[in-house]
């Protein structure tokens, strides 16, 4: 029963990212949007923690989210578009929005 | 067979909405019988503190309301062992029965459930 | 909203005929709200109106159906704390009617 855990705020903010890390299943995938992207800034330790998650684990993030904030994904994780993510939400057995 | 729904309620009490609606969601899903479980993670332990006063802010006393939620049918309440030692909560400090669990303990209890939530 | 005239007294109601203000509940109030539901109090009803009111002191509010017969039937034993009796007492409504006449905040989380 794989999960996608979606989060949309920013990791430098509260504690979602974390403790989505603490409770990921080993099939589950984290999905990045809105200023949840900001977990994939450079030299952080936001982006450490995220690279440091088994290659089992999915990653993905919402490109329009991303060019906004004038980022770029690392190697580590996939970027989507909106009909990608939508498919993501159909692949998975169930869906955790962190609101 | 309905689905089972896992509700992680993870805000403080007073901040804001957030604990408010997990609370609504569980109480209304136990009313229909849905097999529901609460699970309180991060700052949502503050919510089981006994020696909250919500008097003083003039709000609905959430802690009474929370007592509710076994009469509603929703008896399976966890916290986070994690979150309530970071927060320095104690079991006598709580004001209900909630199971202890450790992180892998919850990530196999999200594993088991058909939906999950977090608020 | 509108009022109800309990011994010379208004007493204001919600549109759906709740108390507005709860401290305003008393035997003669909850007998005229059942009254205006052509309904007559007994015993029985009585027995209700109190365990809803010691529902309400407990977790500060209005059960819906299911966990009012789940607490009356732990206070007041299966032969009460079943839906055929409290419906038969309150004309298929127990959690909307019962909270109405016991001076309740009318049950939110029941449709």
């Amino acid at each position: 029963m794989a999960t996608l855990h979606m989060l949309s705020h920013s990791p430098f903010a509260d504690s979602r990212l974390a403790s989505c890390l603490r409770l990921l299943g080993a099939a589950d995938a984290i999905l990045l949007s809105g200023d949840a992207v900001y977990a994939l800034q450079p030299g952080t330790a936001n982006l450490q923690a995220l690279q440091l998650m088994p290659a089992s684990v999915a990653l993905y993030a919402l490109d329009e989210d991303l060019t906004a904030r004038g980022m770029q994904a690392p190697e580590r994780a996939q970027v989507v578009d909106y009909p990608g993510f939508v498919e993501l939400c159909t692949r998975y057995a169930k869906v955790n929005s962190w609101l | 067979m309905s689905k089972s729904l896992l509700i992680i309620s993870r805000q403080a009490p007073w901040s804001g909405p957030g604990a408010r609606e997990a609370l609504d969601i569980a109480l209304a899903g136990g009313a229909f019988d849905l097999p529901i479980g609460m699970l309180f993670l991060d700052d949502g332990v503050f919510q089981l503190s006994k020696a909250q006063q919500p008097g003083a802010l003039q709000q609905k006393d959430l802690g009474a309301n929370l007592q509710a939620l076994p009469m509603f049918g929703v008896e399976r309440l966890y916290a986070s062992q994690r979150s309530l030692a970071e927060r320095g909560l104690s079991d006598a400090e709580l004001n209900l029965a909630v199971e202890r669990l450790d992180d892998s303990a919850l990530t196999t209890l999200l594993d088991h459930y058909d939906q999950v939530i977090t608020l | 909203m509108s009022t109800l005239n309990v011994a010379g007294r208004e007493i204001a109601l919600d549109k759906d005929g709740y108390l507005i203000d709860l401290q305003d509940w008393s035997r003669p109030v909850a007998e005229a709200l059942a009254a205006a539901e052509a309904l007559q109090l007994s015993d029985e009803h009585w027995e209700v109106l109190e365990l809803l009111r010691a529902f309400y002191a407990e977790f500060q509010l209005s059960p819906a159906n299911r966990p009012l017969i789940k607490y009356a039937a732990l206070k007041l034993g299966t032969d009460k704390g079943n839906s055929l009796h409290l419906n038969r007492l309150f004309k298929g409504t127990p959690a909307k009617l019962a909270a109405k006449l016991a001076g309740l905040p009318k049950p939110t989380n029941c449709l």
